[in-house]
């Protein structure tokens, strides 16, 4: 009854020369004023009454709860300025949302024109193309103003100036502002971004301040692969001056813990230093590669990734699938096959170690998200309930992926069983299986095959560049994208040409992890040394080392290894922290230093993982560093019983502990702190010197 | 549709904020602050001043978190009247309050009903352990994809600074009530053992053996030598404030490390708590938040009773002369804690805050005991600006449904929250950058505050 009364109002008042299109040009209005943010009617329970898609992804709900619903109650098209949807935001009615038009009278005067117009659906025009200007920007001094604009293309007809319709979000306030004119101004040096969304297209602008006002010659700096290139062409950008290279023990102490989870051994400290060859670096790089040591750390890492945890009552199931990652690694298979057998491996899980992978979460959705997250580096998981704000996956991509994981039984026996279905939340009704942004799929059979094609063939090649975004943030402590699970057009890489040549090359080489690790390893980027002046402030650069805590499976180890008292670990054959490969198993050393308990992920900062106060504590006044420094059996005691000096002693623990030999000045420091003639009195001295390397951030770091 | 139409100011010369919190004109201010440095700390500081419409009188709060679900019917809203089915074995009594009573097990609590609020019309749709504590704890619904934080880890985040004790600690245990998004360093510290015992001790607070404070400072200056051999840019890391600063503030400082200890406690002080875990709890909760700490959560756990009314919340063994179940345990360290306060002038800046996840089923099942009832249930608060001495909505005949004054978890929690001096409406970010307010939709209820 009242849409045909709607219809005949609109007939009668919409103007013939200019017909407005609530699709393209009143949505825009909504979601420049924030009324269909998440915060707002955006919510996905809506707000006061009126709910809207969030940022307006589906027009037709928006229109139905605008003109539609409520009998038409938000609309009066006979005297369009008394409707609802113009009196409250204009502040003429109270609004939960307070004057939303206060200063876009434009945005007021638009809703008004199209009430007046019978609040048309209009044509409905499809954006076809958006252009921003500028995309990438490089200012010389901060403060520049620079003009934004967009353009858009509808149904590819010629372009029309959207700028004064598009949202324009900096994505760090304090570094970027932007005024009512879409002109903006960085406020300090560095790399900067800004998000600019026009109906549901989102194209991230780069704008960049070098971080002084020197220029910087580069190009007589040494480089050993496409890496240093690319590295360097962004300091140059930027002039931030470069640190020297590391010393030889600096960087052998970091590759070790980079690649084994381990201090080097002081014999290998002595032979790398005596060492004169040119090569001895990438020997080194190889020799550590193929150390069972590496198996055992990366074999964690992968763990961790993908949030392998032993369930109730079935601990062979674990073992078998721990033994499969494991033999995957240390045969060096390349991780397309790992992720191929991952994806699509059926069978009896106590014999089939991956078949595990999709028993680690509950049901299909969380599948299809630990896929998303661990093979694709992207966060399906937002679009569970709305389209993804800031990528292109839909309600539908993700629901799809889910359905393709629905028919999976995921008991002991994995296997694909003939029902099966997850609901599609937007629809209501069953999804259809479908390759993400692709095509969908038939609602029978087993489409895990063609899901794993699309991974490792996809233009985007998503997988090689999750992978190496993961592998290149464990060498730095820093992903190319950060974080390493949101690879988003909208999250740009801070190198996107080193990103795409890495990944590339990784293709090209059998998705071999063990190639990329070993083409970071000799870089002379991965060689840098401590900041130096001039370059302190970048922290994404790589104009020096970036500096990261050990994570607890590598700080227990490490103390364990300078102390030369062992841990032990309830029920388990290792002593060491790093093979304690299952997080339900019980490791009460790991679990006070804060493990991740990794059913739910694990913070992709691995290393953050703290456990806050009570670790610190712990390592203060608990027993795990006390306890080991007066061990009869441990290195310290057996050195004083030994009647070794002071010297010797202080010698000794900075090698095993610093990955170096004190300089005179720190030597002749320690011996001075450590001097007493009181045997009782030096033996605690060197357990408090002891003590305090381990307690030191230099011990504590990699760096 | 009332809602939609009518939404009364709250606040004649104020505007409304904005769904995101922030008036435009706010925005302005902040806008020209931040370009003169202020930091996000500043920006929730400025807000909470300007959002604040009367005087904060809470300064801390203490949860007692009764974990399981304790019984309506058996505490704060007995249905005398009721059928045998619903009525339960106890009987209520008079308070020092004309016209409210409660259970017969709550004698002590009786005496000091002049200073509680008891709300009976809480009311929830979840009736899950899990997902009905994470309502309760933070004030939101469970998210599949957001973990929201605990009011101990929200007042962390929002109160900063150095404090040499924790601001958030958790007696003995924290279980569901975490920091969420807000990451490890608002969760809260966790005492673990047994207060009532004679040997408790908070674990790690005390020195190693043969380390004495001597060697305490020894090795503190010893890794001085180590970590100051940097660079003088590093300085500024250095002078944040890492977690190793904060447990060294802490275990260096008697007094800090004395609030833990409960044998400075006189003995008849004690003993009013009752000698039981909970109470001691209680007492320790009172001896932190004497000492500045902003959040304390007592966990207590027992109440999710299915069976055998008289013997869990009432003897606690059976054949018991004396009860000692759960009620009579509550009865005392509550109201010892509530008195407590009041004698030492700190009821006033202490929020004091008695609840679980849900209530139970009106009707007893067939082993004596009630199941799971989120649909009406009460809670009980004192101090902090609280007004005491009153009742605030009401569950039905059979305690089975609101009758009146619905207020959810998320009421609650805005209402906590506002009691605390947090604006409500400042956003967090999560990690990856979605803003989530620290409360969304709830209303204050407004008779409870005095």
């Amino acid at each position: 009854m009242s849409s045909i009364w709607l219809c005949a109002i609109a007939l009668l008042c919409a103007s013939p020369q200019e017909s407005l299109d609530f699709d393209t040009q009143i949505i825009p209005v909504l979601t420049k004023s924030g009324c269909n943010a998440g915060a707002c009617h955006g919510a996905a329970a809506g707000r006061g009454g009126l709910r809207f898609s969030l940022l307006g992804a589906n027009p037709d709900s928006d229109y139905e709860a605008i003109v539609q619903a409520l009998e038409g109650r938000r609309v009066n098209l006979a005297k369009p300025e008394t409707s609802l949807l113009y009196r409250k935001p204009t502040g003429q009615l109270e609004h939960g949302g307070d004057i939303v038009f206060e200063d876009d009278e434009a945005g007021a005067e638009l809703l008004l024109t199209w009430l007046r117009a019978g609040a048309p659906r209009g044509p409905s025009r499809k954006l076809t193309e958006l252009k921003i200007t500028p995309e990438r920007q490089l200012c010389h001094v901060p403060g520049k103003p620079i003009q934004l604009r967009a353009a858009a293309r509808f149904d590819d007809q010629p372009a029309q100036d959207v700028t004064d319709w598009t949202v324009f979000t900096p994505i760090d306030p304090t570094a970027i502002q932007i005024d009512d004119n879409h002109v903006a101004r960085v406020l300090r040096r560095g790399q900067h971004r800004i998000v600019a969304r026009f109906l549901n297209q989102v194209i991230p602008i780069q704008i960049s301040v070098p971080f002084s006002d020197q220029s910087l010659e580069l190009t007589h700096e040494p480089r050993a692969n496409f890496i240093d290139d690319e590295v360097l062409q962004v300091l140059g950008e930027l002039q931030l001056p470069v640190s020297p290279p590391a010393t030889d023990t600096a960087w052998l102490r970091r590759i070790s813990l980079d690649l084994t989870g381990r201090l080097p051994e002081p014999s290998l400290v002595d032979s790398f230093q005596a060492d004169e060859s040119v090569d001895k670096r990438s020997r080194t790089v190889d020799s550590l590669l193929a150390s069972d040591a590496f198996n055992d750390y990366w074999t964690l890492r992968f763990a961790k990734l993908l949030r392998m945890h032993s369930l109730p009552n079935e601990p062979e199931s674990f073992t078998a699938y721990a033994a499969w990652l494991r033999n995957g690694i240390s045969e060096g298979t390349g991780f397309d096959k790992l992720a191929r057998e991952l994806l699509t491996a059926t069978g009896d899980t106590h014999l089939v170690g991956a078949a595990n992978f999709g028993r680690m979460v509950g049901d299909p959705r969380a599948h299809a998200e630990l896929v998303g997250s661990v093979f694709m580096g992207v966060q399906l998981g937002c679009a569970n309930c709305h389209n993804h704000p800031l990528d292109k996956w839909t309600q539908d991509d993700f629901h799809g992926l889910a359905a393709v994981f629905a028919k999976l039984e995921r008991g002991r026996n994995v296997q694909i069983s003939a029902r099966g279905s997850v609901t599609n939340l937007r629809t209501g009704e069953p999804a259809k299986p479908r390759i993400p942004a692709t095509r969908d799929l038939s609602d029978e059979g087993d489409h895990r095959e063609a899901v794993f094609e699309w991974l490792v063939s996809s233009e985007k090649n998503y997988f090689a560049r999750a992978t190496v975004n993961r592998l290149w943030r464990a060498m730095f402590g820093r992903g190319l994208v950060e974080p390493t699970d949101d690879l988003r057009d909208t999250n740009l890489a801070t190198h996107p040409e080193l990103l795409e040549r890495l990944a590339e090359d990784f293709v090209n080489h059998g998705f071999d992890v063990r190639h990329t690790l070993r083409l970071i390893a000799l870089s002379h980027t991965y060689a840098r040394s401590e900041a130096i002046a001039g370059n302190e402030l970048d922290d994404r650069f790589y104009s020096h080392v970036i500096r990261r805590p050990l994570e607890p499976e590598v700080l227990v180890d490490a103390i364990s290894d300078v102390t030369g008292v062992a841990e032990s670990f309830p029920g388990q054959n290792s002593v060491r922290a790093v093979n304690m490969i299952d997080p339900a198993a019980p490791a009460p050393v790991l679990e006070r230093l804060g493990r991740c308990q990794r059913a739910n992920g694990c913070p992709e900062n691995m290393e953050a993982e703290d456990g806050g106060l009570p670790a610190q504590l712990y390592l203060l006044n608990g027993d795990i560093i006390n306890r080991k420094l007066t061990d009869p059996a441990g290195r310290l005691r057996q050195l004083i019983d030994h009647q070794t000096d002071n010297e010797s002693i202080v010698d000794e623990f900075f090698v095993r502990g610093l990955g170096r030999h004190p300089t005179t000045e720190e030597l002749n420091g320690w011996l001075d702190r450590l001097k007493t003639e009181n045997a009782e009195e030096r033996r605690k001295r060197l357990e408090d010197f002891v003590w305090s390397l381990l307690n030191s951030r230099h011990f504590r770091e990699n760096r | 549709m009332s809602r939609f139409y009518g939404n009364p100011k709250k606040n004649g010369d104020r505007r409304a904020p904005r769904c995101d919190g922030v008036s435009r004109r706010d925005l302005l201010r902040f806008g020209s602050l931040t370009a003169l440095g202020l930091g996000l700390t500043d920006r929730f500081r400025l807000q909470s001043l300007a959002d604040e419409p009367r005087r904060i009188r809470a300064k801390s709060c203490i949860l007692l978190w009764l974990d399981g679900g304790p019984s309506h019917l058996e505490m704060f809203d007995l249905k005398p009247e009721a059928p045998a089915e619903v009525r339960g074995p106890f009987q209520p009594i008079e308070t020092n309050v004309p016209g409210i009573r409660i259970s017969e097990l709550l004698p002590e609590t009786a005496k000091v009903t002049d200073r509680l609020a008891i709300i009976r019309s809480m009311t929830s749709p979840l009736g899950e352990h899990g997902l009905a504590n994470q309502y309760l704890l933070t004030g939101y619904q469970p998210s599949p994809v957001i973990e929201y934080p605990s009011y101990g880890s929200v007042l962390s985040h929002l109160r900063g600074g150095k404090p040499v004790l924790p601001p958030y600690v958790a007696i003995p245990e924290a279980r569901s009530a975490g920091a969420g998004f807000l990451g490890s360093r608002n969760e809260p510290f966790v005492t673990g053992g047994d207060p009532s015992r004679a040997d408790f001790r908070v674990r790690d607070l005390d020195f190693f053996p043969e380390v004495d404070e001597t060697r305490l400072a020894r090795r503190h200056e010893y890794l001085a030598a180590f970590d100051h051999v940097q660079a003088n840019f590093e300085a500024q890391a250095l002078a944040s404030d890492s977690e190793f600063d904060r447990a060294y503030r802490l275990v260096t400082s008697p007094e800090a490390k004395g609030a833990f200890d409960l044998s400075q406690e006189p003995a008849d002080v004690r003993a009013r708590y009752g000698s039981r875990m909970f109470g001691q709890s209680c007492l320790l909760a009172r001896r932190l938040v004497e000492r500045g700490v902003p959040f304390v959560s007592v966990h207590n756990s027992g109440w999710d009773t299915h069976e055998n009314l008289v013997l869990q919340l009432k003897l606690g063994y059976s054949g018991a002369k004396n009860g000692v179940g759960l009620i009579p345990t509550f009865d005392l360290g509550f109201s010892a804690l509530v008195r407590d306060l009041a004698d030492r002038g700190l009821l006033d800046e202490t929020l004091v805050v008695a609840m679980g996840e849900f209530g139970r089923t009106p009707k007893l099942n067939t082993r004596g005991g009630r199941d799971h009832w989120p649909r009406v249930f009460s809670v009980v608060l004192a101090g902090g600006g609280v007004r005491g001495g009153q009742v605030i909505g009401s569950s039905d005949r059979v305690g089975e449904s609101p009758r009146d004054n619905p207020v959810t978890p998320n009421d609650l929690a805005r209402t906590i929250y506002s009691l605390l001096g947090v604006d409500a409406d400042v956003e967090l970010r999560t990690a990856d950058g979605r803003p989530v307010p620290v409360n969304q939709g709830g209303k204050v209820i407004r008779e409870l505050i005095g």
